[in-house]
């Protein structure tokens, strides 16, 4: 296990916690983002996600509606999925249904999902202290008991496109739309919190062409818009001594925070055979541009963050093979990126050069610099069950994220200059089995990633009870945030039904 | 060739995996002040101050009365408010204390012909009412918070004091040195001293007494009347007097609104860095001033014997030393440990420790920087302290080895605290005032009810 104190923010954390294809996720720490929003079926995912040179017919149309041309038939989807951060520090369950409809020039695809996600309370009751002090508590406490263990979110998504028959290509557009209740994780950015209501809501919209040409070559350019904006009314319980009785009592605190990002990118593939012999080679390219007027403010996060822009590149290259009923697929990926945070002063702040900041003026500079490469890699084999309309198929698979990233922070108020370089890779089994039948589709697929943490509070000192005080000490309430190492299980059951 | 392909990826998947757990590279974060001293401030239990009770107005107006009236005092020449003196910031500005016989205010006050300092330092009086387990530099006036006190008194202390801070009014007029008078003395107007007649353990009497004379001003009478509506005259004890003067030095005495109690209230731009940096020390492990001087009143709660110089007559057995909390019963471990103060307005209320050794925050920063060193190299003729106090410094080396002798173990080795770093402590402890301490002068009535001069 991994345990170190939280001494970095978590810049764009919610961005990566959302993020569908295309954008590239941002952590400067190894938070787990979980996979709450990993919901659609696919064919590949459970080959290590390799998506460059490797066709997923399922889940393309997802990630750029023009790739809908390519559905042959209709079809009825649901992919049951569930999630479980290891330590119950958190878990969420969701059920998409969805339709992809398929016609001669027209195609488009709906579906719903609704989701539970459970609060991400790690075992450890430290992490929202049992109310020490608790003498006379009743009479001055409002009730403020924790939050409902369990959150829902609904999302919608639509998609519609046109195949352009004589010119070979095709257009699609799609959204979509969350409303949110909870985003895994976020309430541990709030420890000693007593309860944090999330809500807002997340809009994606995608816009992709899709031209493919004699010979099995294909380009791909989608154009990516998303916006992200929650709130999230935090409410602490805050121990303050009573000079009329004694002893320790407590009062509620609200705190009102926004989280509102916005986001662009454009991201153009192309594909094509390698060889005569089942080889293909892709390559992929994607820059993300992505704002943050607002972050969560949180006591956990020591770099002022508030607000902050990113712009982020990607550069791939992937190979595949499809040999009889076997197929192979890696995908490399690097993708630099370069992140500025900054807090501003809101009342006139003193430096210790002697000078002082005004409001509005920036207190802390961070300026993030990210190497991150990305490995996927994954094969597969179909067995043949009987008649050859019946296959069984077997995919195993591993994704490796290398994060690496240096920090400068440029201290206004001490005036100081930081230097941090940070680095830690996440890895990510996949395994998956499917049965295909003439009329039928059933997948499971799932993934075990490792290398990520989840924060827990390790407790500074014995927490002491009111009437357990001795003389002459006062029970500290203080509790120091660390990151524990967890892993993250993704199950997910899905069943395609095509209508012929 | 596919199977060899896909078999080697397998082998090659597999080390990948299990090599990755080394790849992990913590490193040092970057510093923020404010999560940094957030956290320092929950390991030290430090947590705001909630609001005192509010005290019924007649029961504050008696208090007013009381404090500034010398009736109390045997000779009728000082009052509470002498040595607590809203001027001073509701102590003298003394190092040690001048009581009866003595003329003037504050750092100008001089003993009276064959009077003695007060063995101690008056300590203010500003946030007595916050809740302190200890009163008195001793300790000597205890509460734990479940309406029983520990007093000097034992079964003699009268019950319903409803706080510890009214229960350590009962004891100053009961000094001699401070308000009763020694035998024989006469008071101002050349009367007996009927109070100082009285013996030292006889506290009901000595109460009786003080009580005869208050309530034989009538208008003594109508204020203990509304004050306590539903106790006749008869019932009336000192008691009653020392709970209205608890009730006014809660009310009007009360000041927690300085920088730092609002950076505890979650304004991070309330203290400046340097003043942030000192907190920083003064919570973490280089100064560990927070060892003694934590929780929310930042002291109060604690006994240590910090090696500070001893000065004045002395007290008790130990006399002319003063073995501080190691003069009580039972309570040898203590010896030379005095109580840590609690430290809010701190920056208001120099001389500073229980014997005013040390004139600044800066010389008590340095004292504590090596408190071996420091009192081996004690200069008394450089610490402001009058001529006459200078002669009563007890600086041979068998004083210094006993003191050290008990040291607290906290303090026996150097804190290697820079000059700088000290200017980051001091800077903290002057986050610690609440600006409206600065000035308590709107607290002196213009008159008593015996009449007697106020501010003389």
């Amino acid at each position: 296990m991994t345990s170190r104190v939280v001494s970095l923010s978590v810049v764009l954390l919610t961005v990566a916690g959302t993020a569908p294809a295309q954008s590239i996720p941002i952590h400067t720490v190894p938070l787990v983002p979980a996979d709450q929003f990993d919901i659609f079926p696919s064919d590949a995912l459970a080959m290590g996600e390799v998506s460059i040179a490797v066709p997923d017919t399922l889940h393309d149309p997802l990630v750029n509606p023009a790739k809908g041309a390519r559905l042959r038939v209709a079809r009825l989807f649901s992919s049951p999925t569930i999630y479980g951060v290891s330590h119950d520090a958190g878990s969420g369950r969701t059920l998409p249904m969805g339709a992809f409809t398929a016609g001669a020039a027209w195609y488009g695809g709906l579906a719903l999902a609704v989701q539970q996600v459970d609060a991400s309370q790690p075992s450890s009751s430290f992490f929202n202290p049992p109310l020490p002090f608790t003498g006379g508590l009743g009479s001055t406490t409002p009730d403020l008991g924790p939050g409902p263990l369990s959150h829902g979110n609904t999302l919608g998504f639509a998609m519609i496109g046109r195949k352009l028959r004589e010119s070979g290509l095709s257009v699609g557009a799609g959204a979509i739309k969350k409303k949110l209740r909870a985003v895994d994780g976020v309430d541990l950015l709030y420890p000693g919190s007593r309860r944090v209501d999330q809500s807002g809501a997340t809009v994606a919209a995608r816009l992709g062409v899709l031209k493919e040409w004699a010979g099995d070559r294909s380009f791909e350019a989608v154009v990516l818009h998303d916006r992200f904006k929650m709130t999230h009314d935090v409410t602490f319980v805050d121990a303050f001594w009573d000079p009329g009785t004694q002893q320790f009592f407590q009062r509620s605190r609200l705190e009102h925070n926004r989280d509102f990002t916005k986001q662009w990118g454009l991201q153009v593939k192309y594909e094509r055979p390698l060889t005569a012999s089942g080889w293909r080679i892709g390559w992929l390219a994607t820059a993300n541009r992505t704002s943050q007027p607002n972050t969560p403010s949180s006591d956990l996060l020591n770099i002022p963050q508030d607000p902050g822009r990113a712009a982020a590149y990607e550069l791939g290259v992937g190979v595949s093979r499809i040999l009889g009923p076997s197929a192979f697929g890696i995908d490399v990926v690097y993708q630099p990126i370069w992140s500025t945070t900054w807090a501003v002063a809101e009342t006139p702040t003193a430096t210790s050069r002697g000078d002082s900041i005004p409001v509005g003026g920036r207190t802390v500079d961070n300026g993030f610099h990210f190497s991150n490469g990305l490995f996927r890699m994954g094969v597969s084999r179909e067995v043949a069950l009987g008649p050859l309309t019946k296959t069984a198929a077997l995919q195993l698979g591993l994704v490796v994220r290398a994060v690496h990233y240096a920090l400068a922070q440029q201290d206004h108020i001490e005036v100081v200059t930081r230097r941090l370089v940070e680095s830690w890779v996440e890895w990510t089994p996949t395994w998956g089995l499917s049965l295909r039948f003439p009329d039928l589709e059933l997948r499971y697929r799932g993934r075990v990633t490792h290398g990520t943490d989840r924060l827990v509070a390790t407790p500074d000192q014995i927490i002491a009870f009111a009437d357990q005080r001795p003389l002459g000490f006062f029970p500290p309430p203080g509790a120091s945030p660390t990151l524990d190492g967890v892993h993250v299980v993704t199950h997910q059951f899905s069943v395609s039904l095509p209508l012929r | 060739m596919m199977t060899r392909i896909v078999g080697t990826a397998c082998l090659g998947l597999l080390a990948l995996a299990t090599g990755c757990d080394g790849w992990k590279t913590p490193s040092g974060p970057p510093a923020s002040l404010d999560a940094e001293l957030r956290q320092s401030l929950g390991r030290s239990g430090v947590v705001p101050i909630g609001p005192t009770p509010l005290q019924a107005p007649a029961l504050v107006d008696l208090g007013q009365a009381l404090l500034f009236d010398k009736i109390l005092s045997g000779n009728r020449d000082i009052a509470c408010a002498t040595c607590h003196n809203p001027v001073s910031h509701a102590a003298d500005g003394l190092a040690l204390s001048i009581g009866t016989g003595g003329t003037g205010l504050g750092s100008s006050r001089t003993l009276g012909p064959g009077r003695q300092f007060i063995p101690r330092n008056a300590p203010t009086l500003v946030n007595a009412g916050l809740g302190a387990f200890y009163l008195f530099w001793d300790g000597r006036v205890s509460g734990l918070g479940f309406g029983a006190f520990q007093t000097p008194a034992g079964a003699a202390l009268p019950p319903g004091l409803p706080s510890l801070l009214a229960a350590q009014a009962m004891f100053p007029v009961m000094s001699r040195e401070e308000m009763r008078g020694v035998p024989g003395d006469r008071d101002r107007f050349g009367n007996p001293n009927e109070l100082a007649a009285l013996g030292d353990s006889d506290f009901v009497s000595v109460w009786q007494a003080v009580m005869r004379r208050l309530l034989a001003i009538p208008e003594y009478v109508s204020k203990f009347t509304a004050a306590f509506p539903g106790t006749s005259t008869s019932a009336l004890g000192f008691q009653h007097a020392a709970t209205a003067i608890a009730a006014f030095e809660t009310q009007a005495l009360t000041r927690t609104d300085s920088p730092f109690d609002r950076y505890l209230q979650h304004d991070d731009a309330a203290l400046t860095v340097e003043q942030k940096r000192g907190a920083l020390l003064f919570f973490g492990d280089k100064a560990r001033c927070s060892s003694c001087h934590g929780g929310p009143l930042l002291g109060g709660q604690t006994f240590a014997n910090a090696g500070v110089p001893q000065l004045g007559p002395g007290t008790g057995r130990g006399a002319p030393l003063d073995f501080g909390r190691g003069e009580l019963f039972n309570q040898d471990f203590y010896k030379f440990a005095f109580r840590a103060t609690p430290l809010r307005n701190v920056e208001l209320t120099a001389p500073y420790m229980h014997d005013g050794a040390f004139p600044t925050l800066e010389a008590v920063l340095h004292h504590y920087n090596d408190v071996p060193r420091a009192l081996r190299e004690y200069d008394a003729s450089q610490s402001q302290l009058p001529p006459a106090l200078q002669q009563m410094y007890h600086g041979d080396d068998a004083t210094i080895a006993a003191v050290l002798t008990n040291l607290d173990f906290r303090l026996s080795q150097p804190l290697h605290l820079t000059d700088g770093e000290i200017g980051e402590l001091v800077a903290f402890l002057k986050s610690l005032t609440d600006p409206s301490a600065q000035d308590l002068t709107s607290l002196i009535p213009a008159s008593v009810p015996s009449g007697l001069p106020v501010q003389e």
